[in-house]
């Protein structure tokens, strides 16, 4: 029998009594059946451990998307009462600001015509999964520079007004960052990595909301690139080097947690300081990977298309989804940690770049490969009910190995191309596991969050082509 | 022995073997079937030293240093020639080169790690996150 209860249309709740250790609600946002696959594969109970964490406020959440991760549950959201509130590494993941951005190209999938191959060539070729014998990426930036100030370092002032946060967190301290994850991030600005990455051509099948798809410049059958990459070997190894110096300090600040992923320390401890820093620094690094990736896609449309429909190529926006950031709810200063959740902050919000303030900040909810994805608009209930968050994707409904026993690469690749999609992917493997039957139905994930009030449907987008990683 | 367990959003990785050495050695050869490039040459060694306060955590700074070299070195591990276990130490030879080893593995997770005595022998898990 389930500990939870249905406490709203689409809320549920294990309230804080239920466990000795829990300090507050574990929250979930979801239908019927989401929620049940949500507490079927143990994200319900990775929530409950979450709750436990000191200085969590009002409840742990969990989005429509969430599924079994490490410690948080993907699609997690937790708010830390600062100073003294913990941050985990491990409640923002290995893969710091992991993100996706939306390119939006002067040209409609008609115009397009024949030349849709051609250019989903030219992607692959451009955008690699690794570095790779050959240097292709930006090996000359100057590290510690991006680690500092992120894309700024190099990129248009319009991407930048159109990226959270400017595509640069305050705090970031290169020195806080090891050698070994130096090691790791250079030369890899400008790969996708692999996994659930990717680089999709598509175009806009629906409008939902004329007024904020016009201040996005989208308009239907308009094409579209959506990149979903983050901060690579570098935020991977600040991950794994924190959660272990953390696990080393938590006795002295007497915290115990049931699983050692959780592993924290107080946000103002030295341990938490230089986490945060170093945090900072890859998510810079990461919103300067998205951005090497986007001048990739820029050289690869003018290859195709020419200059002048890559000149006018616009960034729509840029968010991240794996991050922990301060905000203010209720007159308090919470640490969020967003683990594959999505910030989602309403019109009038100053975080919100002056051209979508009246219509609220673009999400983009990528869907699983082969099927459509989402542009919404934040809506006043998250900051409401979800510390200013949304969901991130479809969400993963079985394993790899699950996926894999299911569909071979070869197969999916000939299913989803003749479906007109074309696919570029260097592990046939890597295909299978990403199968759209591995992954919830986005359609409903983006219904529960409308009525939930995070977040609205504003353009759908269906895939013409898919570069994996 | 090892195998893949069933989770939903990273790879957990289920090892099985009679001594605490051949765990280890099981979780290097589950590794190489992860980051294998299709090329087989093993001209290039690495010596790796760890070591750790309990097995569990040895085991993962084990994996650590894998998902290390492939990925700031590139280098595609082949064969293990050499792995001793010393009190809370381990030292190991491996053989391999460089290459362009599949990134997959982004690191090694202390959710759900455990390294315990079984009925005849060891057994061992360790979520990967992918």
């Amino acid at each position: 029998m389930s500990r939870a209860q249905r406490i709203g249309e689409v809320v549920w709740e294990v309230p804080a009594s239920a466990r000795a250790d829990m300090r507050v609600p574990a929250r979930v946002f979801a239908d019927e059946a989401l929620f049940e696959a949500i507490e079927r594969d143990g994200s319900l109970a990775q929530l409950e451990n979450v709750a436990t964490l000191p200085g969590v406020v009002d409840a742990a959440l969990a989005m429509p998307d969430a599924h079994q991760g490490y410690g948080f549950p993907v699609g997690g959201v937790a708010a830390m009462e600062l100073p003294d509130g913990v941050v985990s590494p491990g409640g923002v993941g290995y893969d710091i600001n992991c993100g996706v951005r939306l390119l939006a190209l002067p040209l409609s999938a008609a115009e397009l015509a024949g030349r849709k191959e051609p250019l989903v060539h030219e992607l692959a070729r451009a955008i690699p999964a690794g570095p790779g014998k050959e240097a292709r990426t930006r090996a000359s930036a100057d590290l510690d520079a991006v680690l500092r100030d992120g894309p700024r370092v190099w990129a248009e002032a319009d991407d930048l007004e159109r990226t959270e946060s400017q595509g640069r967190l305050p705090g970031a301290d290169p020195a806080a960052v090891s050698e070994r994850a130096k090691a790791r991030g250079a030369g890899q600005l400008g790969t996708m990595g692999s996994g659930n990455h990717f680089v999709e051509l598509q175009r806009v099948a629906r409008i939902d909301d004329a007024e904020a798809a016009r201040a996005y410049g989208l308009a239907e059958d308009q094409l579209t690139v959506l990149i979903h990459s983050g901060s690579r070997g570098l935020g991977h190894q600040v991950c794994s080097d924190y959660v272990k110096r953390m696990e080393n300090a938590m006795r002295r600040y007497r915290i115990e947690l049931p699983d050692r992923q959780l592993a924290c320390a107080p946000a103002s401890s030295p341990e938490g300081e230089a986490y945060l820093a170093a945090m900072a620094a890859a998510a810079n690094f990461a919103w300067a990977n998205r951005q090497a990736i986007a001048d990739a896609v820029r050289l690869a449309v003018a290859r195709v298309l020419g200059e002048s429909v890559a000149r006018a190529t616009r960034q729509v926006y840029d968010v991240a989804h794996n991050v922990a950031k301060v905000e203010r709810y209720g007159g308090r200063d919470l640490l969020v940690h967003r683990k594959g959740a999505t910030r989602a902050f309403p019109a009038g919000s100053a975080d919100v770049p002056e051209p979508y303030r009246q219509v609220g900040q673009p999400v983009f909810i990528p869907g699983s490969m082969g099927t459509a994805s989402w542009v919404l608009a934040g809506e006043p209930g998250s900051l409401e009910r979800a510390f200013g968050s949304t969901c991130h994707g479809a969400g993963r409904t079985l394993s790899r190995t699950g996926a894999r026993k299911r569909i071979e690469g070869g197969e999916l690749r000939r299913e989803l191309e003749a479906r007109g999609i074309t696919v570029r992917s260097p592990s046939t493997s890597g295909l299978a596991e990403e199968a759209p039957f591995a992954y919830k139905d986005v359609d409903r994930v983006v219904e529960v969050v409308q009525r939930a009030g995070l977040a609205r449907p504003v353009a759908r987008l269906e895939p013409l082509g898919v570069v994996k990683g | 022995m090892y195998r893949w367990g069933e989770h939903v959003g990273e790879l957990e990785l289920e090892l099985e073997a009679p001594t605490e050495p051949a765990v280890f050695r099981d979780a290097f050869a589950a590794f190489c079937e992860l980051v294998a490039d299709g090329q087989a040459s093993d001209a290039e060694q690495r010596t790796i030293e760890l070591q750790a306060a309990e097995r569990a955590s040895l085991l993962a700074a084990w994996l650590e240093e894998l998902v290390y070299l492939a990925d700031a070195e590139r280098f595609v591990p082949e064969r293990l020639v050499d792995l001793q276990l010393d009190g809370d130490r381990l030292r190991a030879a491996v053989r391999g080169r460089p290459g362009e080893p599949r990134p997959l593995v982004k690191a090694v997770t202390r959710h759900r790690l455990a390294f315990e005595r079984a009925d005849d022998g060891w057994r061992a898990r360790v979520v990967l996150d992918v």
